[in-house]
């Protein structure tokens, strides 16, 4: 993992610096950013592998700026807290990893809890991946079966033939054969 | 946006989507985008218009004796916010009426539809295409706007990545989503600057186009860490933003009246006359188009912005530029208003103006064929061509001088935008700039 990408957004120069150097004796790759908007900055120049960001981050609400990095899938973000209340734990809950860092700093907790979220967000967008795969190929394969249906239904002609009907004008079209059968159930579905 | 719904299909459409919050937009007369706030449970209340707001905190709407005002949503504006992923929100663009049901005559939506109504009486329906540019600049550590732009910002010592062409793809994804149709976007002249153009509809729809528009470039911009500005001139010595309008009329079934095949331009009369109204009636609107003390700094020579009142075929220096494009596509292009501008209040105020020339069968001046920038000042005066006001006080006393264009406003716009402009003009004069400082401070 020494070649991950992470991003530091903290306002407080010293507790950025020490993070920093910590971070990059570890191996890592590391960009800085003092305030909320830079921290979109860097984050969208780079996508780094993780976030690590200061909920008390100036120039914009870090909660915020956390939300847009994980909603826009520029990265995941864990946080530095020195204030752990119900609306920080509620808050957490919503964000893609459930793991933070407190204040004052640990530097091997720092270091086992990005160890952590980079390997666990490993598996979590493999995990994604697959899910948003199979996803489409079984709305593809409902389209296709309604397709079929409406040919069948129109030529008067086998499950086989219909299918066959349908490949040879994805071929002749030079479209996928999903591409064919929405545009079939557009038409006449 | 696309949606065209009954109440019922709007409250299904708003479950089905799972949206919480909906934003009731309206427009105040400076052309700030107004909004009131509620949640998915108070939607039905809204569409049976009884959602009440306080007009007197609004500039330039009411008095606080009389500031319960009614929001009544148009539907068929009806539109998600692309961006909210965690709490999905939507919108709704408003008319505003009094408590008494009528329509509220300070609202600048309202004074449009006014003029449309009045166009529609004479057999015609306004079309526009605008063209909005804007400034993108990074902002400093305090999340404050600065002029340092991302173009020559140091991020590209990280890595190669063009942040604001990016902001700008997402902006596009964005409208589009919300049901625009992008024609072309594009960087501009100046560092920093960018266009997007989107395709006509009809007047109104293309001012609700104008302000979602600029609320969707804001936003985007916000999260990529930039500011948008649609400020019409932020930095000295480069281009200034310009919004122009292309405008066509078309007749009540859709038809493009100002086409004619035959005549040498291939314009038609009314083609002319209304042209022959913007021309006449140039020094009036302005004020509505260039509303800002600083957009009379985009309108000086030398920056590709205009300045005097001509109009040509074939370049596109002088005011109004007719684009080559013949048929439907037809249109005049007015290039001298600015995206500070509100787009209800400038397309009923030039609306009025090219109306009145097609009442009173203006014809236009001669066309202006050489690059009006090169022009001499004996040529300019030989030909008696005008040019546009100087300044912010200038063009206000032209408006206060021309009945017709103020007809377009109403009597309370039309006193609202005085008193703002007046005020605007009267702190800008107060103000001693860093220029005078550099310039006189040693010389005296």
């Amino acid at each position: 993992m020494n070649t991950c990408k992470i991003v530091v957004a903290d306002s407080d120069s010293k507790s950025r610096e020490i993070i920093c150097g910590f971070l990059k004796k570890k191996g890592y790759l590391v960009h800085t950013a003092a305030d909320s908007s830079s921290a979109l900055r860097v984050s969208r120049s780079i996508m780094p592998h993780l976030v690590i960001m200061d909920v008390n981050l100036v120039g914009g609400n870090a909660y915020k700026t956390a939300r847009i990095i994980e909603d826009d899938k520029i990265s995941n973000v864990i946080f530095i807290t020195n204030k752990l209340d119900n609306f920080f734990y509620d808050w957490l809950k919503t964000m893609n990893i459930y793991a933070y860092v407190v204040k004052p700093l640990n530097l091997e907790q720092l270091f086992q809890t990005v160890e952590f979220s980079i390997n666990n967000v490993n598996r979590l967008n493999e995990l994604k991946t697959k899910i948003e795969q199979l996803e489409t190929s079984l709305k593809n394969r409902k389209k296709l079966d309604r397709a079929k249906g409406i040919v069948m239904k129109m030529l008067n002609i086998s499950e086989d033939e219909a299918y066959g009907y349908l490949r040879k004008k994805s071929m002749d079209m030079c479209i996928s054969i999903d591409v064919v059968a929405e545009k079939i159930i557009k038409k006449y579905g | 946006m696309n949606y065209q719904k009954n109440k019922e299909e709007l409250l299904r459409k708003v479950e089905e989507l799972e949206v919480e919050f909906i934003h009731l937009q309206f427009t105040d007369i400076v052309g700030i985008m107004k909004d009131v706030t509620i949640t998915v449970e108070q939607l039905e209340k809204a569409l049976d218009n009884k959602i009440m707001f306080d007009g007197s905190s609004i500039d330039g709407f009411v008095r606080i004796e009389e500031s319960d005002m009614y929001l009544i949503p148009d539907l068929s504006t009806f539109a998600v916010f692309p961006w909210t992923n965690f709490h999905k929100e939507a919108r709704l663009i408003c008319d505003v009426y009094n408590m008494d049901g009528t329509p509220f005559e300070g609202c600048p939506r309202n004074t449009l539809k006014k003029m449309l109504k009045e166009a529609e009486e004479m057999g015609y329906k306004l079309m526009v295409g605008p063209e909005c540019e804007f400034f993108l600049f990074n902002t400093d550590e305090k999340g404050n706007p600065s002029l340092e732009t991302h173009d020559d910002a140091g991020y590209f010592d990280l890595a190669p990545v063009d942040l604001g062409g990016d902001a700008r793809n997402q902006m596009i994804v964005a409208l589009k989503e919300m049901g625009f149709r992008i024609e072309a976007s594009h960087h501009e002249g100046a560092p920093g600057q960018h266009e997007i153009d989107f395709e006509y509809d009809d007047a109104l729809k293309t001012a609700d186009n104008i302000m979602t528009f600029k609320m969707v470039v804001r936003i985007i911009a916000q999260r990529n860490g930039l500011h948008a500005t649609f400020m019409p001139k932020p930095k000295i010595g480069v281009n200034g933003s310009g919004m122009h309008l292309n405008m066509s009329l078309a007749d009540l079934e859709g038809k493009n009246v100002f086409n004619d095949q035959e005549e040498e331009l291939k314009l038609s009369e009314t083609a002319y006359h209304f042209l022959g109204g913007l021309m006449k009636h140039a020094r009036a609107y302005t004020v509505l188009t260039n509303p800002t003390v600083n957009s009379y700094k985009r309108l000086v020579p030398g920056y590709e912005a205009p300045v005097l009142i001509a109009w040509s075929a074939s370049n596109r220096s002088p005011l109004i530029r007719i684009p080559a494009e013949r048929g439907e596509a037809t249109r005049i292009e007015l290039r001298s208003p600015d995206p500070s501008a509100n787009p209800y209040l400038a397309l009923a105020a030039t609306l009025k103006a090219g109306l009145d020339g097609i009442v009173n069968k203006i014809d236009p001046p001669e066309q202006v064929t050489s690059n009006i920038y090169e022009m001499g000042a004996e040529e300019i005066e030989e030909r008696a061509i005008d040019r546009l006001p100087i300044n912010l006080y200038q063009a206000l006393q032209e408006l206060a001088k021309n009945e017709i264009i103020k007809s377009s406003l109403g009597e309370h716009v039309y006193r609202r935008v005085v008193s703002a402009a007046q005020y605007e003009w009267k702190e800008y004069s107060k103000y001693v700039s860093q220029w005078e400082l550099d310039r006189y401070l040693r010389k005296y």
